[in-house]
Formats: structure tokens, sequence, C-alpha cells
């Protein structure tokens, strides 16, 4: 028995010695395969990318010695190409969105997208030495936050979260969240009281937004 | 002090007579789901006096603490504003420490203790943050939320004189932490001019660091009262929920043990 059984092990024991190295052979190779798969498939890690990669091409715009107005011209192509502009804007106009005409619509699309960006480059001036780190990125309901801590000179460093969404298959910037306070809640909390006080004419808060659109200078 | 009796009085009267004119919002009809709502979600019943109020602020702010505050900044350089900032913080940090305790929050607590007790000494009575460099960071804590952590509920939204945007939980912290400040207790004109200093101080401290801010809203809000409500409201919501994550994570950590 005891021969029996010493035999057979001497068979096993290369086996089980040289198998942890197939598995080891075979788990790596699987990972050198799956690990761009992976990181395609994961929501988080695409908004992560997706805010880091964004961040990276703002800082290469605000912090350069061309003009301000040369800033200006190259943040608008980026703001086009990253942020979901038209579906922040039917998110600011909110239940006003149905009662609209479709040319109405169309108007404030397009006067949302000007105002939008008079108040991105208005600001890219004050922003001059700023640094972003980009922090963890988590699941929710309407998106992925992305945490990231905006630090600009002379300035205590702001927790600030970008809120990703998906965007016909693409990741799109939708809202920024600092000190709980979200840029797109407010707006749409703007504009619904303005219609509120004008009979809950949208035609009056197209007006309104004509105004800011030519007005001089952003902020 | 005859002119800041009078003032007070002024201000009193103009907001009695306010609400008196102004009085109370007129609720949605009950067959616009929308805005019914929307008019909760708000929670401002008193919005027609509380604008009021706010234009009153608004003309004084314009017409006084933005020309003071501006000119501080002119005047003072910005590492010397940053110090009187850091000061004025740690000077009124024992109302927040009573809060981190009344909040169940330990960590916080500990936080704020040992800031007080590194920056008033190593940092020169508080001019120099230096627990911050050290990784203890500041953090607000203040009797209403305190009260919205043990269930008491918010009221409507108020706009109050010289105050602004409150609630009548948020007012009563305001006393509360009065309350909680040694420096209320102390007697003799020394103190009392000590107690009015740092009030003034922390006005022009504060208004100075939103000058920017507040402008944008001004200048780039449709409604900047519906923008200041509604900031107020998220801000507060976000402060309420961290206060409470800290008191759930310091309670998970006891029943570790």
């Amino acid at each position: 028995m005891a021969g029996h059984f010493s035999h057979s092990l001497s068979r096993i024991t290369p086996m089980l010695t040289r198998r942890p190295l197939f598995f080891a052979a075979a788990l790596l190779s699987l990972g050198v395969l799956c690990q761009p798969a992976l990181a395609q498939q994961g929501p988080e890690v695409t908004a992560r990318a997706f805010v880091q990669e964004t961040a990276r091409q703002l800082l290469s715009v605000i912090n350069t010695n061309s003009s301000l107005p040369e800033k200006q011209k190259l943040i608008r192509p980026m703001i086009d190409a990253r942020v979901d502009v038209d579906g922040i804007a039917r998110f600011c106009l909110g239940r006003f969105w149905r009662t609209a005409s479709p040319d109405q619509q169309g108007d404030f699309l397009k006067l949302f997208h000007a105002v939008l960006v008079k108040s991105v480059s208005g600001k890219i001036g004050d922003y001059n030495g700023v640094t972003i780190d980009v922090g963890k990125a988590q699941m929710r309901d309407e998106g992925v936050i992305v945490t990231t801590t905006i630090t600009r000179p002379n300035n205590a460093p702001a927790q600030v979260d970008w809120l990703v969404v998906t965007q016909a298959g693409q990741p799109r910037l939708a809202d920024m969240i600092a000190a709980g306070t979200s840029l797109r809640l407010t707006t749409r909390k703007d504009y619904e009281s303005y219609l509120n006080r004008n009979s809950n004419d949208v035609s009056a808060l197209l007006a309104a937004l004509h105004k800011q659109a030519d007005s001089d200078g952003g902020a | 002090m005859g002119f800041a009796r009078n003032f007070v009085s002024a201000v009193t009267t103009a907001v009695c007579l306010a609400s008196l004119l102004a009085g109370c919002a007129t609720a949605p009809p009950a067959d616009d789901p929308d805005a019914v709502a929307e008019y909760k979600e708000n929670n401002d019943p008193l919005e027609p006096t509380n604008r009021v109020i706010y234009d009153i602020n608004d003309s004084i702010d314009s017409a006084v603490f933005v020309p003071i505050a501006k000119g501080y900044r002119f005047a003072v350089p910005e590492p010397v504003r940053h110090g009187v900032h850091n000061l004025l913080t740690n000077i009124s940090s024992v109302p927040v420490l009573a809060n981190d305790l009344l909040q169940g929050n330990l960590d916080g607590a500990g936080d704020t203790f040992a800031r007080l007790a590194i920056n008033t000494t190593i940092g020169l009575g508080g001019i120099i943050d230096v627990a911050n460099d050290w990784g203890i960071r500041q953090h607000d804590a203040d009797f209403g939320m305190t009260m919205a952590l043990w269930g008491v509920d918010p009221g409507p939204f108020l706009f109050l004189p010289l105050l602004g945007p409150s609630n009548p939980r948020d007012l009563g912290g305001y006393v509360g932490d009065i309350a909680f400040d040694p420096v209320t207790y102390m007697t003799g004109p020394n103190w009392r001019l000590f107690s009015y200093s740092r009030f003034g101080a922390k006005a022009i401290d504060a208004r100075e660091r939103h000058l920017d801010d507040l402008e944008e809203i001004k200048k780039n809000a449709l409604d900047p009262y519906a923008t200041l409500r509604s900031l107020y409201n998220q801000n507060r919501a976000q402060q309420i929920e961290q206060a409470r994550q800290a008191r759930e994570a310091a309670s998970g950590a006891k029943d570790d043990q």
C-alpha cells in the first residue's frame, strides 16, 4: 500500500508543482489580454480617464502664455467635444421644455450654448496657475461622479465633483458640484424662478438669455 | 452705539413694514402638480417678505459692506488677510468643538481640539494654520446642523436682515452657537470690545472672501435671490449629510469594538 501510495505521489508531485506555474502563465496571458477590455467596460474607469484628459486639455489652454482671446478661441471646441451642452440645457429648462414650442426649444439650445461658452471663457483669466488632481470615481443613478481637487494660487484647495454621463456611447461632462451645490441644478432653479415671475413665458427667458449672450464680458 | 441702535431699529422697522406690505406667497393651484412640487421644494412661503429683506440687504451690502471689503482687499496684502482669517477661525472654534461632540462626530471633535491646541500655541494664536500643514483640516460644525441631526425641522426658508439666507432652525442654531462661545460669558469692557471687534472682523473677512462669487451671482443670475436660496439649501443639505455620515462612521467604529 505504502509503496503504491508513494509511487502515485511521485507521479502527482511534479504535476502539482508544475500546475501553479501553468496557472500563473495562463492568468498572466489572460490578464494581459483582458486588461484593456476591462478598462473599457468599467464606466467608472472610463469616466475617470475622461475627466483626467479633459482636465489635461483644459489646463493646457489655461496655463500657457498665449493671450486671453487666443485661449478663449480654444475653449469653444473643447466644450463642444466634451460637454453634454444640450443635455444640460434641457435639464436647466426643466418642466418648461415641454411647454416650449419647437422653435423656442431650438432658440433655447442655441442661446444656452452661447451663454455657457461665454461664462466659461470669462473665467479662464481667473484660473491662471490652477492645478487639478483627479480622485476616485463612483457610479450614481445619474452617471459617474469623479471627485477632483482644484487648487488655484492663493486659494484653499476646493473639492469639485464632475458628473460624467454617456451620450451616444461617448463620455460627456454633465455637471460640476462644489460644496454640495450643483451648477445645473442652481441654474435650473434660477430659470424656474425667473419664469415664475414672468408668467411662465419661455420667450421672456429667451429674451433674458439673449441679453446675457450679447452683454460684454462674461463674468 | 447710538448709531448701531438706530440702525438696528431702522432695519427692524423696515422688516416689519415689509412683512405687512408683502405678506405671504400664494400657493399655486392644486391642478398644476409641477408647480405645486416646485413650491414645496423651494419651501419659501414667506417669499414676498424675504425678497423685500433681500433687496434691503442688497442695498446696504452695496453701499456699506462691499466698499469696506474692497478697501480691505486693496489695503491689506493677501498673506496678512490669510493670517487674519486663520486667527478668526481659531478664536471661534469652541462652538465647533461643542457641536462636533453633540453630533457624535468624535473624529471631528479630535480634529477641532487638536487644531485649537496646535494653532493657538505653535501657530501663534492661530495666525498660522500649522495644523492644516500637518494634515488636520478645518471643518464646519454649527448648532443648526446639530439640530438637523436631532431631527429638528428646518421650517420655511428665511432671508434675514444682515445675516442673509437661513431658516428658523439655523437661526436658532446661530443663537445656540453664541451660547457655546466662552467669550459670551466673559464680563468687563475689554471682553465686550473683543467680542464686537471679532464680530466686525468676521463680517469683513467673510464679505471679502465672497466678493467675487457674490458679484458673479448678481451679474450672471437671472434671479439672484432664487439662486442664493438654492445655493444655501444645497450647501446646507450637503453639510448635514456629511455630519450624518461622520456620526454613522463613529457609531460604526464603536460597534465594531
